[in-house]
């Protein structure tokens, strides 16, 4: 036993030294995804993107002084960059990227209305990117919406007016009808009770009228409005939020690469045959090498989460000791994931090309960039089979939520790093035996 | 009935083989090898590049299983050695393996690690760096280190764990013929020290520094001998120098070919000097003086010849061709 553990720490020595022996190495490890955190937050500091807008009125049209107002107030997504009387022009304007959308007012709209037509928008845009595109219709959607509101609410405030001037009226035939009923011979029942039932419609009339006029013309047009709140009483920021995604990320990669070129190394330099001459096993090999990166990257990440959180002011609204957890497993299995690379490559560049293809399946499939939901649900499977979904889930949960993961994501990743942990046991045997 | 319980074996042998055999594919590396090397004793093996010589090694280490035949180190068969019989074995590889971003000090101490060495080991590594002259250098980093100086390393590295039966494949390849020279003066210091040293060279002088040599050609052992040995079974005797005053004439040679003691043709050097094979040295040199003598030669020079392993080599192989 004494032995075993002295021939484990060989590895523990060894790997530590040559990764120390490389300044620039660790400045890069420890300063790199600190800035590529900063950057991503300088780069990204506003969650919706405004879109420089254009609008084709051609002649007279009543919309134009809407538009004026609407576009003029302070907005967050629409800013006007000009109005043109031919739509050509600002297609070409387009073109040259001198704005985001053409809005092409409809013509004559009151017309197409009172024929009981809808008068269309036409909205341009210059987007090749799927997402974009969607934003841009969720924008263009939104537009016309509050295009709309603001016509109706325009309408109703002058129905307000003219209720306003029709009432007096309304009042003075009430008053006609009350004297012409009281005048009636109390014989006359049916007339005295046809004059009361107009009575009693023109007093309804009225006080609906009133109703009608004492309603804020935008409580008529919306009268129902959205308040949404999150469980979470932190805001985040898109650095915020996407902070526990690229600890989780570069900590995957970093795992991968350095086991995966670890033993492809060793297998190329001859070294591998001292081993087997010596009374060294697989096992010793492995569990050396697996506690030397586990330690370092263990120190790497720590650095990484305190520049993170106390200098860029990520939140952490859980447990350290969760975390801990979380990010030991993760490492784990990440570099069970490298020594299985490593195990498998013929070269060097073999090992870095596998770490790469791990890397952009990360990218694609972990829910780093696109949420997991959306996902067709036979390709989860894929998803899952990567430590770093398990490891975004239950970072974002611990530093975001403050709460821990179901235990079936722990278990999971758990498993699949045993697993591959006990697939490179057999393949390193194997090497040592032949 | 298992090798190792036959009769025939020698008391005292490290290493045995018994039509030892080793195939790649179509391809014979090692065809039925039969050697011994006894303990404590500097076992040369020598050939060519690519003869067999790492792939015996290879057998013998356990890295290799034999196709055919068997082998015994240490009264084991390599290829089932435990721990404890893998801790007397010393391995050096042709190639340097060590890490060249690790220090002298931290390859070394690297190697004593792997091997199981007693943490508190200071100053045995303090003197394996003084035997190999490095102590002076155990703060380079070893890829910084010059190929003799890599060569030392490696074989400190070999001698962390003290073994018992060292391996040295190609110790002393593409080094000067200087530190040549210090590599067999360790290599004499380790066998004085109780070491029982199996190197492979391609350098056939270095034949004379081994108490027991063998030759490989070919996948083929032609023969284990020690170096005198090797001389007198490539010449078929010992061979004698001969340098007289008046010269060797045609008549003097005939005779002399003639003698029941000499084997062959008698070989003329220059006028005066001649060189022929003999059964034994120390009785036909006796013999060649009185034959001078009665033939009126004065005997300027007479003795037995150290021919340069290189010829005994290039004998041997020729011998082999000869009964192919």
């Amino acid at each position: 036993m004494f032995k075993f553990l002295i021939r484990i720490s060989s590895f523990l020595g060894k790997e530590f030294v040559e990764i120390l022996r490389q300044p620039r190495l660790i400045l890069t490890l420890v300063f790199g995804p600190f800035l590529i955190m900063f950057l991503f937050g300088l780069a990204y500091p506003e969650q919706s993107r405004p879109l420089r807008t254009t609008f084709v009125v051609e002649g007279q049209n009543p919309l134009q002084e809407q538009i004026n107002i609407f576009t003029d107030s302070p907005n967050p997504v629409i800013i006007n960059s000009g109005v043109e009387n031919n739509k050509d022009m600002a297609l070409a304007k387009l073109k040259r990227n001198q704005t985001d959308l053409v809005v092409v007012i409809p013509p004559n709209p009151l017309e197409t209305i009172q024929n009981n037509q809808q008068a269309e928008f036409l909205i341009y845009h210059n987007e090749v990117d799927p997402f974009q595109d969607a934003y841009v219709q969720s924008v263009a959607r939104i537009y016309v919406d509050e295009i709309n509101r603001r016509v109706l609410k325009m309408v109703t405030e002058q129905g307000q007016v003219e209720a306003g001037s029709a009432q007096p009226s309304l009042e003075s035939a009430l008053a006609k009808t009350k004297a012409i009923r009281e005048a009636v011979p109390p014989s006359d029942t049916t007339t005295a009770t046809q004059l009361a039932d107009l009575e009693q419609d023109l007093t309804t009339v009225n006080e609906n009228l009133t109703t009608f006029r004492s309603l804020g013309s935008g409580v008529l047009v919306s009268p129902f409005t959205v308040r949404t709140s999150g469980l979470s009483e932190v805001t985040f920021t898109p650095t915020g939020f996407f902070a526990p995604a690229v600890i989780i990320l570069l900590l995957q990669h970093l795992s991968v690469t350095f086991a995966s070129l670890s033993i492809v190394r060793e297998r190329h330099s001859g070294i591998m045959e001292l081993f087997r001459v010596a009374p060294l096993t697989a096992l010793e090999t492995l569990l050396g090498k697996f506690l030397s990166y586990l330690v370092f990257e263990i120190i790497l990440a720590a650095i990484i989460t305190g520049l993170a959180v106390w200098v860029l002011k990520i939140p952490m609204l859980g447990q350290w000791q969760d975390y801990a957890v979380a990010i030991v497993i993760l490492i784990f299995t990440s570099l069970a994931l490298g020594f299985l690379i490593s195990l498998i490559s013929q070269t060097d560049t073999q090992a870095v090309q596998y770490s790469m293809l791990v890397l952009l399946a990360s990218i694609f499939f972990s829910g780093f960039f696109l949420d997991l939901r959306l996902m067709w649900k036979p390709m989860t499977v894929v998803a899952w089979s990567i430590p770093a979904t398990y490891g975004i889930r239950m970072l974002q949960d611990i530093m975001l939520r403050g709460e821990l993961s179901p235990a079936i994501i722990f278990l999971g990743i758990s498993a699949i790093g045993i697993g591959f942990f006990l697939i490179d046991w057999l393949l390193l045997r194997r090497h040592m035996e032949r | 009935m298992g090798f190792t319980e036959k009769k025939d074996l020698r008391e005292g042998n490290v290493v045995l083989t018994k039509d030892l055999t080793k195939k790649f594919g179509e391809q014979t590396a090692v065809a039925s090898l039969n050697m011994y090397v006894p303990k404590g004793s500097i076992f040369g093996f020598i050939g060519p590049s690519g003869c067999g010589k790492t792939t015996t090694v290879r057998l013998l280490t356990g890295i290799h299983e034999p196709t055919s035949g068997e082998a015994i180190v240490l009264g084991k068969n390599p290829a089932h050695f435990s721990d404890s019989d893998k801790e007397k074995i010393g391995y050096l590889i042709q190639q340097f393996v060590l890490y060249p971003q690790l220090t002298v000090w931290e390859n070394i101490n690297f190697a004593a690690s792997f091997y199981g060495v007693n943490p508190f080991r200071r100053g045995h590594l303090h003197k394996l760096l003084d035997f190999v002259e490095l102590a002076d250098d155990k703060r380079k980093l070893a890829g910084n280190l010059s190929g003799g100086m890599k060569r030392r390393l490696s074989l400190a590295a070999t001698l962390v764990h003290n073994p018992e039966l060292l391996f040295l494949d190609e110790p002393t390849a593409g080094i000067d013929p200087i530190l040549r020279r210090k590599f067999w003066d360790y290599f004499k210091e380790l066998q004085a020290q109780g070491h029982t040293l199996f190197i492979t060279t391609q350098y056939v002088g270095e034949a004379a520094y081994c108490d027991l040599v063998g030759v490989m050609y070919e996948g083929r052992l032609l023969m284990v001998d020690t170096p005198d040995g090797l001389r007198r079974k490539a010449y078929g005797g010992d061979v004698i120098g001969i340098r007289t005053t008046e010269g060797v004439r045609f008549e003097h040679r005939r005779q002399l070919e003639g003698q029941p003691f000499t084997h062959g043709k008698v070989k003329v050097i220059n006028d005066q000097e001649i060189e022929m094979v003999v059964d034994e040295a120390s009785t036909a040199i006796p013999l060649l003086v009185e034959w001078s003598q009665a033939q009126r030669l004065t005997v300027e020079m007479i003795e037995q010849k150290s021919t340069p392993f290189d010829d005994v080599f290039v004998k041997i192989i020729e011998k082999e061709a000869v009964n192919v």
